[in-house]
């Protein structure tokens, strides 16, 4: 195969694993703390797309032409309102419910993210229509043989693995993360160390949103368009992403989504005829790979509790 | 904890628990418990498996919330606070089983004892104190705490439970598990404690050596407080014998 085709599956595949690993990390970091899943996840990476899409439209119509400040603007925006969203989830459906069955958390979850994506559906002007997203990166390109590099994908792609280096180091290196982590492995003890829980869960889903947020503007300059059902392929390869890592554990969410991004990849190259089915084949291999571990490969709080 | 943050002229650190009730979901479990760790001293809470002496100090720490009662702390009232506002008052624990964080290193399941210690200065002044009292932790400062031993899994949780410099410390069960020498150096290690001026609230299954460091203590029997007094007179109790070598709880 052309080494400049492959270039470009393999540039494509960081891209997408990236922004699966960007998902996956808030799905086990809820877990970690709170033991849930929150299917809403997803929608409020659309959701958040949708804001940044919203404000660089409203900067434009006040006249901010800089691509720069609408870029920060729109980031900014959006990942401190999910933020908030995320923190807003916490506190009035995931903690309240916490005695409660799992199943009932989930349920809840799975409403509340139908509510937010329906919402961008029906109230979001044209919410029904894909929205294009404005390329405010230099689009500069360059040209190795079949290889084009852009400027603009190089830099989406940069930012992720920043945020990802970045969400390793508040985990490990700070005394947030220390807190996360002391109450991901034993809540009661961790509140006899002083820790502030309900602080730290609300921070904890807070960071989430914030990062799936972030992921959908990669999503969004990348891709050049959003609509109102982005997040639910996203939402659920993410799942999928942190399960098969091993849920609980942020080096299993990356590990699981890069892997995940690799599988459709493989399944492009290897069904050039047929690459619709690139999903397919990618969460078969997933669901072999949890038959075979089936605490994920990076097991975490399951192997704990035994 | 170092002679310094602790050489107050008037000690403090006095719990006061009044007429407790506590229950999960629907055992009851605490009934009408009242007692008191007199500030300086070392108190003894006694009683046999199931008793409810975990139940107690869960109920001090806002771990379980009394249905009825007050928890006081040097007058202050106490009751229905959040756990990390009753720890924030001068109050640690360790634990029952030790619980020290598996995934964490040995240092920072230290350094989480002193969680709500802003200047870096004061907790790494501690730091040096523990590990001053337990070299083999600092032999062992970037070890998982999982991987440790149970001994050196207590010395952690004796440590981590001293980071906060608190005023008064809960013990529950400290030598749970230990060989009998590792049991003998516990004791000491509390008598040293409260020597600094820490109050000491001791709940444990060793009888004598309990009473031996105690300056007061009680009994406690399915939930009910059932005698109380200086060790001297808890040892001629019939309580005691019932309560560990009597019918059960
Ligand atoms: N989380 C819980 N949910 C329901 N019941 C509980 C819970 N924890 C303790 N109990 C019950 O409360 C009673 C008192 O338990 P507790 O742990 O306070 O006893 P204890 O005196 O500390 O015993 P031990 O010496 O064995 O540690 C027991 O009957 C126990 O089964
Ligand atoms: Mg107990």
């Amino acid at each position: 195969m052309d080494v400049g085709l492959l270039g470009q599956y393999v540039m494509n595949g960081l891209m997408l694993g990236m922004m699966y690993a960007l998902v996956a990390v808030g799905f086990t970091l809820f877990f970690g703390v709170m033991d849930i899943i929150n299917f809403a996840h997803g929608d409020v990476l659309t959701v958040g797309a949708f804001a940044a899409l919203a404000t660089i439209l409203g900067l434009a119509g006040i006249g901010v032409d800089s691509p720069w400040i609408q870029l920060a603007g729109a980031t900014l925006v959006a990942v401190t309102t999910m933020a908030a969203l995320g923190a807003v989830i916490a506190r009035t459906l995931v903690l309240p419910l916490k005695g409660a069955p799992p199943l009932n958390t989930l349920l809840i979850t799975l409403m509340l993210g139908t509510a937010l994506h329906e919402g961008v559906r029906l109230f979001y002007p044209q919410g029904a229509n894909p929205q294009r997203f404005p390329s405010l990166l230099p689009t500069d390109a360059y040209s190795f043989g079949h290889f084009t590099l852009r400027i603009d994908s190089l830099l989406v792609l940069t930012t992720g693995l920043l945020l990802i280096v970045g969400i390793h180091l508040l985990i490990n290196r700070t005394k947030l993360g220390l807190a996360i982590r002391a109450v991901a492995q034993d809540e009661d003890t961790a509140k006899t160390m002083g820790i502030n829980y309900t602080l730290i869960v609300l921070a904890t889903f807070a960071i989430g949103s914030g990062l799936a947020a972030f992921a959908g503007v990669l999503h969004g300059l990348y891709y050049s368009e959003v609509n109102f059902a982005m997040g639910l392929l996203l939402g659920v390869i993410g799942f999928s992403a942190a399960i098969v890592g091993g849920l609980g554990n942020i080096y299993g969410a990356i590990l699981g989504g890069f892997l995940f991004s690799a599988l459709q990849t493989i399944g492009v190259l290897a069904m050039p005829f047929a690459s619709a089915y690139k999903d397919v084949f990618a969460f078969a291999v997933v669901i072999l790979i949890m038959a075979w571990r089936p605490t994920g490969l990076i097991s975490e709080k399951i192997s704990q509790r035994v | 904890m170092s002679a310094a943050e602790t050489t107050a002229t008037t000690a403090t650190g006095g719990l006061a628990v009044e007429g407790v009730y506590t229950a999960y979901d629907k055992a009851d479990v605490l009934e009408d418990v009242t007692l008191e760790a007199q500030p300086g001293k070392i108190t003894c809470l006694l009683g046999s498996n199931g008793s409810g002496k975990t139940t107690l100090i869960r109920s001090v720490l806002g771990l379980t919330r009394p249905n009825r009662g007050r928890i006081r702390f040097d007058g202050v009232d106490l009751t229905g606070l959040p756990t990390h506002r009753i720890v924030a008052a001068g109050i640690a624990c360790i634990p029952e089983g030790r619980q020290v964080f598996p995934k964490l290193t040995v240092e920072e399941n230290l350094r989480l004892g002193a969680y709500q210690e802003p200047n870096p200065d004061v907790v790494a002044r501690r730091l040096e104190k523990v590990y001053g009292t337990f070299p083999r932790l600092k032999e062992r400062q970037a070890q998982i705490a999982g991987t440790l031993s149970g001994g050196e899994q207590a010395m952690v949780s004796i440590g981590r439970g001293l980071m906060s410099a608190p005023k008064l410390l809960i013990v529950d069960e400290p030598s749970l598990g230990l060989a009998p020498i590792l049991v003998k150096e516990n004791f000491n290690i509390i008598r040293r404690i409260n020597g600094d001026g820490i109050t000491v609230f001791l709940v444990e299954q060793n009888v004598r050596q309990t009473l031996a460091i105690a300056d007061y203590g009680y009994v406690l029997r399915k939930g009910r407080v059932v005698a109380a007094g200086t060790p001297g007179e808890l040892g001629r109790t019939q309580e005691v014998h019932a309560a560990y070598f009597g019918q059960g709880r």
